[in-house]
């Protein structure tokens, strides 16, 4: 089994003025291919920032970040932007569609900045749309569209360009019960045709359906390996 | 990302906000429009002067008492410039066709119950050929009324007009400072010259001006407004102005300064070009500010509009939008934004110049140098002011771009 996530002795720290912060104080963390995991802690465990690295949206202050097996921490941010748009998906609470491009121009926007053809790019946005079940919304705008439906697109848009990992930040933060477990089934089943997911969640309905829970605390992993029954122990503190 | 996708997505942006867009670019439109209708107007205006002059007559030359100083420097012209220099030019140069010797005060005309006070002009027979005029009615004067000092008038089209009202004033006694003058003549309509009516004068001998008229004569004879002579074609006029000068200099035996001016028409003709092209100059600089105004707004509405977007910022920039792409993206929109702009003040700018053009004897003078300036100017307005919304959008974090709400 390949390695996706390999993060040795990272650190990142914030220093604002003279006050300094360490939200991550050496995290040591392998996601393999195939996984299904869920990051947890309280807020201010480092959570964020470490799904924000992982992610490379940010680097680390100290230590090694490989993803497929490229060294990302050393990038320059135009080879950090390809990165993300290659090898990473993402998924946010508050779905971040843009309100002027169709349900299907949406997913089309990271194809855009992949140079992938016109034709190719709507089939595959087609495609994306038809397998989250929006094949009927193709040509709505996010407004026109409910909340379950907004993120369905925005899981469309991350996978759309074939991630290594898909990465999703309290995806289901957004939504109603009936919702979640809507978003949590094609989460499930994307992960059962194969795809790596890491979700940061605080919900621990939502953990249980991942099948690996990593637990944050004060900047460190405190429990990288619990099961999904092991959740109330979590959600206990 | 290439230019197509870009420009496909400044599109659909600009579109999406369509009252934005106009307003923002109604500014790039008044700019353009303003600086192609101040420069279409300004050189319709030359192109006008330049033909007035044209139609003075063929080939030219006009000589004035006074020397170019002495012009500036005094009220009263001095009176040295005399039927006999006339007559001298008419008879010892060369390159000389004809010339008309002209002597004009403004005088009150009476007939029947009117009264109208308007150039009576002394002139003689030569006066017709050289200015180009032709005799609608009757005759003009001849050398017959400058021998005798006659008392005959040649109406203007718009003097006989306003006197007559259609009738034939030919056989009728008009008075000039209350003495008699049969009209024996009215010329053909010839219209204004910069904002003179031509048509409103009354022609008589010149001798009888002298003598019974205004009575003024120089110690050196019969004094003379101005002269106005015609060369044999266009190739001699620089001889001809020569001549002239060389022969009134001995004449007048000047040793310094003229005091005479002789004038060529391309001489005038430049002068009413630096003053109509000193004019366009500032009207377009005018209107540029306007233009520049109109890049402001571009700026100010780009700025807004980078920290309205900042999520979609944030977003592009995680799903693999690289610096580069985001800076493009917002410059095409203000290029975009200004180029149309551009195009559209173009032809608000057309209309305008075809507008006035059709309410004012102006000529519309559709220039696509102004075009072409005007439109690209626009474009590097919005190419320079939109770099600074563009830089701050490219180097905007996408974490904090992301979480801002």
């Amino acid at each position: 089994m390949s390695t996706i996530v390999q993060l040795q002795s990272i650190t990142k720290v914030y220093g604002i003025g003279d006050i300094i912060v360490n939200a991550l104080s050496g995290v040591d963390l392998t996601v393999n291919a195939g996984e299904y995991c869920s990051i947890m802690g309280t807020s201010g465990s480092g959570k964020s920032t470490m799904m924000n690295i992982i992610g490379c949206l940010d680097r680390p202050t100290a230590g090694r970040y490989y993803l497929d097996g490229i060294e990302v921490d050393t990038l320059a941010d135009n080879e950090l932007a390809r990165i993300r748009n290659q090898k990473l998906g993402f998924v946010f609470q508050q779905f971040h569609l843009l309100s002027q491009l169709t349900a299907w121009e949406n997913v089309m926007l990271p194809m855009i900045y992949a140079g992938v053809p016109v034709q190719e790019r709507r089939d595959r946005a087609r495609e994306a749309l038809v397998r989250v079940g929006l094949e009927q919304r193709l040509q709505n705008k996010p407004t026109q569209l409910s909340g379950g439906q907004q993120q369905r697109v925005a899981i469309a848009r991350a996978i759309v360009n074939r991630p290594v990992v898909l990465l999703a930040d309290e995806p289901t933060g957004a939504l109603d019960s009936t919702t979640t477990e809507e978003i949590l089934d094609i989460f499930g089943e994307l992960n059962a045709s194969g795809m790596t997911v890491v979700m940061v969640t605080h919900e621990a309905d939502v953990a249980r359906r991942t099948h690996r829970i990593i637990w944050f605390k004060d900047g460190k992993v405190l429990e990288s390996n619990l099961s999904p029954k092991d959740v109330a122990l979590v959600s206990a503190g | 990302m290439d230019w197509l996708e870009s420009g496909n997505m400044a599109v659909k942006t600009l579109t999406s906000n369509k009252l934005r867009t106009g307003l923002t670019m109604l500014g790039m439109i008044i700019g353009n429009a303003s600086v192609i209708a101040m420069i279409g107007i300004g050189q319709g205006a030359q192109r006008l002067a330049s033909e007035q002059f044209e139609s003075l007559g063929p080939n030219v030359l006009f000589v004035t008492p006074g020397s170019q100083g002495a012009r500036q420097r005094t009220t009263f012209l001095p009176r040295n410039l005399v039927w006999d220099d006339a007559k001298a030019i008419a008879a010892q140069v060369p390159s000389v066709a004809s010339v008309a010797p002209q002597r004009q005060s403004q005088l009150s005309i009476t007939y029947g119950g009117k009264n109208r006070t308007t150039l009576v002009m002394g002139t003689a027979p030569e006066y017709l050929v050289v200015r180009d005029f032709d005799v609608a009615k009757g005759r003009f004067i001849n050398n017959v009324d400058l021998e005798r000092n006659t008392r005959v008038a040649i109406l203007g089209s718009e003097v006989a007009e306003q006197f007559f009202e259609g009738k034939d004033p030919i056989g009728s006694k008009i008075r000039i400072r209350n003495i008699s003058f049969e009209v024996v003549g009215v010329l053909q309509p010839k219209g204004s010259f910069l904002g003179n009516n031509q048509d409103d004068a009354v022609y008589i001998p010149l001798t009888t001006s002298a003598t019974s008229l205004t009575g003024r004569t120089s110690p050196f004879g019969l004094d003379l407004t101005f002269i106005s002579i015609s060369a044999i074609n266009e190739a001699s006029i620089p001889a001809a102005e020569f001549q002239i000068t060389n022969l009134l200099r001995r004449r007048h035996k000047i040793i310094n300064e003229d005091d005479f001016t002789v004038q060529t028409q391309k001489d005038i003709l430049r002068i009413v070009g630096t003053i109509t092209g000193g004019l366009t100059a500032l009207l377009a600089a005018i209107a540029a500010v306007s233009l520049l105004v109109g890049g402001i707004g571009i700026m100010n509405i780009m700025l807004v509009s980078v920290s309205e977007r900042t999520q979609e910022i944030g977003l592009r920039k995680a799903i693999g939008a690289s610096e580069q792409d985001i800076l493009m993206q917002f410059m095409i929109e203000a290029v975009m934004l200004s180029a149309a702009g551009g195009i559209v003040g173009t032809g608000v700018g057309i209309g305008g110049i075809l507008l006035v053009a059709a309410f004012s004897p102006l000529q519309a003078v559709v220039s696509p140098l102004a075009i072409t300036l005007a439109v690209t100017v626009s474009g590097t307005i919005g190419l320079v002011f939109g770099v600074f919304p563009a830089r701050q959008a490219a180097r905007l974090d996408p974490i904090v771009a992301l979480r801002s709400a």
